[in-house]
């Protein structure tokens, strides 16, 4: 495989990763507390997906190589997770009135909450869309590019939804409130906003994103009670090394762990391929740089650039 | 300025909290994979409880009966133990166990054993190594159980024999474990067979198959590491990838392209059905061709229901089966369906013949003790003597006045046989994946 076939990859894998990074980014900027229940989100905007797309069927017709009814089941599947996010804020995190970190221990036990159920609902097992899988775009294969409709459709997506959310912070009056109380609530209070309502379409925006993101990480890969959980370390571990609370900083973050991520098979290669001196740092680094480490390899980048920018990547600049 | 740096107290209070967290809901995962391990199948799950060996919490302490002596009387049922997964994460396994176990009790009773019966004393092990413990103490130290089946996982069966049987003459024998490790203890035996056998039979197959190279991946625990170091071993031609990987990752592209850019033809998965069908996935929507093998956990009607249909076919994989075409097996499951009004599968066959194998140590020898079952455990189904395939035949020249060399017990689930590892010879079936389903086309034995 080439460098592009990698770096076609790393853009599906990262795309999904922005869309979970960029809401646990946004509700932490604005509820200020870093939610452990994101995770979860997604596997119930995916779930509701899958409910739904069993229910409608195809609808007729179909585009890049996905049936009407798969984006209307994403769309129920966004509903799905922000409806569930505001209610377990209404419910739970409004009238707890603890500090962030009570919140975040909390988020927790929301988290294994909403896996238990889903659990409950549908069984351990993992299950996949009812969508043919396709074979790789064939005009691309020559490139070494292995990558189908369906991986173009999540970037393409993806990109759309990214953008929005861009033009809604920067042009709209809400994204100009939201933020405003992402740099100072109080202020923000004093100055007329009603905070609390604008924290209710954050809510509704971060965990629609994550539904958004779980939907396309059950058609990259497939359901199963635990998917968003096990994405949530590498989707903190973005959002870290973007800036917490940044939403700029937090699609930086994820894009370069996605990236990172798949391209790990081009780094080894690379590593083997170079004359390293002395042989036991060659040995010793070919034996570290290999798929297994995958994940570590990301975070150590992160570490890295933390110690270069220990704010991260978007520094101070808020939202 | 005072903003930037509550910014960096944020971000570090936030960073432990991350790791603090993370670390806690990950031992909450700890607990909650076996669930989601065990297929439904039950051609896995045995395997996949491997992982969880090495704690075997406390061991109590033994001393204090000894004065059981009431094996004197000729009147009562001889008394043997069993500890089963009832409940818990193998309880799937415990309740074929359960079936095959009462067939087989029943077709000892109708003969009897020298005009006495026998009895099964079932505890549960709640499917993990402290309940198995406390199961096998109860049986043995309280009970006084010359003969213990037990356990289904293998960490379970071997927590108990390293707790409770070691170093003393209880016979311990294993029914559903097959984990490569139990290899390494002689006096603990089994009636399924290895994992071992499957690597050989893989390394075999893939020789047979004309491939004189192969790579493989392998989850990264210890069920995948010694099947993996089993096939290298046994493998004659070149292993030219050989990497493990995670389980539960979203994606394991990384994984198959280097798999593809090794230039083998030939694919060795040992791994579990979820990650599995990820990347069978991947290999269809990256377009790739190879031929698969696998061992016995990666299939089950999951992988199929998941993965495009055609994606897998002329796969290979290597399942522990009961030897399906013997006319005893037969006999036994006809007599299994119109008793329970299902089919048998492998894991029960194991139990019933532990129970027939038990029954005949217990005819042959000369007292009911551990050192006694010790003698003719392995003897009534080894390779010498006459050939049989039911306890009553068997109990006949027991009776009239034959040995334990007198016999060789062959079972429903493959002519036992055990090694000196106490390992059986066991039987395997190989199926191949044929228009999108699992066929059967051949059995070796193990």
């Amino acid at each position: 495989m080439t460098v592009l076939g990698y770096l076609a990859n790393g853009l599906v894998f990262s795309s999904i990763i922005v869309l979970g990074s960029i809401g646990l980014s946004l509700v932490y900027s604005i509820a200020d507390f870093a939610n452990f229940a994101h995770g979860d989100t997604m596997t119930i905007g995916a779930y509701a997906a899958l409910v739904t797309f069993g229910a409608v069927g195809g609808l007729g017709g179909a585009v890049l190589g996905l049936p009407f009814g798969f984006f209307f089941a994403l769309v129920v599947g966004i509903a799905a997770a922000a409806v569930v996010a505001v209610g377990t804020e209404k419910l739970i995190y409004e009238p707890l009135d603890i500090d962030s970190i009570g919140l975040l221990i909390t988020s927790i036990g929301i988290a294994f909450i909403y896996r238990a159920l889903i659990q409950i609902r549908f069984g351990s097992d993992f299950t996949r869309f009812d969508i043919q899988p396709l074979r790789p775009i064939e005009s691309l294969v020559p490139y070494g590019v292995r990558i189908t409709l369906h991986d173009v459709a999540i970037v393409g997506s993806a990109v759309v939804l990214v953008v929005g959310l861009h033009v809604l912070l920067q042009y709209t009056d809400l994204g100009r409130k939201m933020r405003a109380m992402a740099d100072n609530p109080d202020l923000a209070r004093v100055s007329g906003i009603r905070t609390k309502r604008v924290k209710l379409w954050t809510w509704v925006i971060g965990a629609g994103l994550a539904g958004a993101g779980g939907v396309f990480l059950g058609l990259f890969n497939q359901l199963a009670p635990r998917m968003g959980f096990n994405l949530l370390l590498v989707i903190f571990a973005a959002v870290i090394l973007g800036g917490i609370g940044s939403v700029y900083g937090a699609m930086a973050g994820g894009f370069l762990i996605g990236m990172i991520n798949q391209l790990t098979p081009f780094f080894s290669t690379v590593v083997e391929a170079l004359p390293i001196w002395p042989g036991w740092l060659a040995a010793a680094l070919e034996s570290l740089i290999s798929i297994e480490y995958a994940n570590a390899i990301a975070f150590v980048i992160m570490v890295a650039v933390l110690l270069v920018r220990p704010n991260g990547i978007a520094g101070e600049a808020a939202t | 300025m005072s903003r930037d740096t509550t910014d960096v107290a944020d971000r570090r209070t936030l960073l432990k909290l991350t790791g603090g967290a993370g670390i806690l809901a990950l031992s909450g995962c700890l607990s909650t994979t076996d669930d989601g391990g065990d297929g439904s199948d039950g051609s896995d799950g045995g395997d996949g409880d491997d992982g969880s060996d090495g704690s075997d919490g406390g061991d109590g302490d033994d001393g204090g009966d000894g004065s059981d002596g009431d094996d004197g009387d000729s009147a009562g049922p001889y008394e043997i133990g069993m500890v089963d997964s009832l409940t818990g994460s193998l309880s799937a396994f415990g309740e074929r166990n359960q079936r095959g176990a009462e067939m087989a009790l029943g077709r000892v009773n109708e003969v009897g054993i020298g005009g006495r019966e026998l009895s099964i004393t079932v505890e549960d092990s709640e499917s993990e190594n402290q309940g198995g413990i406390a199961a096998a103490q109860k049986l043995v130290n309280q009970d006084g159980v010359p003969f213990l089946i037990g356990a289904v996982g293998s960490g379970v069966s071997l927590a108990i024999y390293e707790s409770v049987v070691e170093g003393t003459d209880v016979v311990q024998l294993s029914q559903n474990s097959t984990g490569l490790n139990l290899t390494e203890f002689p006096g603990l035996l089994r009636m399924s067979p290895s994992g071992r056998s499957q690597s050989l039979a893989l390394s075999n197959i893939i020789t047979d198959d004309g491939y004189d190279e192969v790579a493989v991946t392998y989850v990264n625990n210890d069920y995948g590491q010694s099947l993996t170091d089993a096939f290298v071993n046994a493998y004659d031609g070149e292993v030219v990838y050989n990497s493990p990987h995670d389980q539960e990752q979203q994606s394991y592209s990384g994984v198959i392209s280097e798999m593809n850019g090794s230039g083998a033809d030939a694919w060795l998965f040992i791994t579990y059905q979820a990650e599995f069908a990820t990347m069978v996935n991947e290999v269809f929507s990256s377009g790739y061709e190879a031929q698969f093998y696998g061992a016995d956990s990666v299939s089950g009607d999951n992988v199929l229901e998941n993965t495009p249909e055609g994606s897998m076919d002329g796969m290979k994989i290597v399942v522990p089966s009961a030897p399906i075409e013997e006319e005893n097996y037969q006999e036994f499951a006809s007599a299994f369906e119109s008793e329970y009004d299902r089919q048998p599968t492998s894991w029960a066959a194991y139990a019933y013949d532990c129970v027939i194998n038990a029954a005949l140590a217990v005819q042959a020898a000369d007292e009911f003790t551990g050192a006694a079952l010790q003698n003719t455990v392995r003897r009534v189904s080894g390779p010498e003597g006459e050939t049989v395939t039911s306890f009553e035949a068997a109990s006949e020249i027991l009776a009239d006045g034959g040995g334990p060399d007198d016999v060789d017990y062959q079972g429903v689930s493959g002519p036992i046989d055990f090694n000196e590892d106490g390992d059986p010879v066991g039987f395997l079936q190989v199926l191949e994946v044929q228009g999108h389903e699992y066929e059967g086309i051949d059995f070796v034995e193990g």
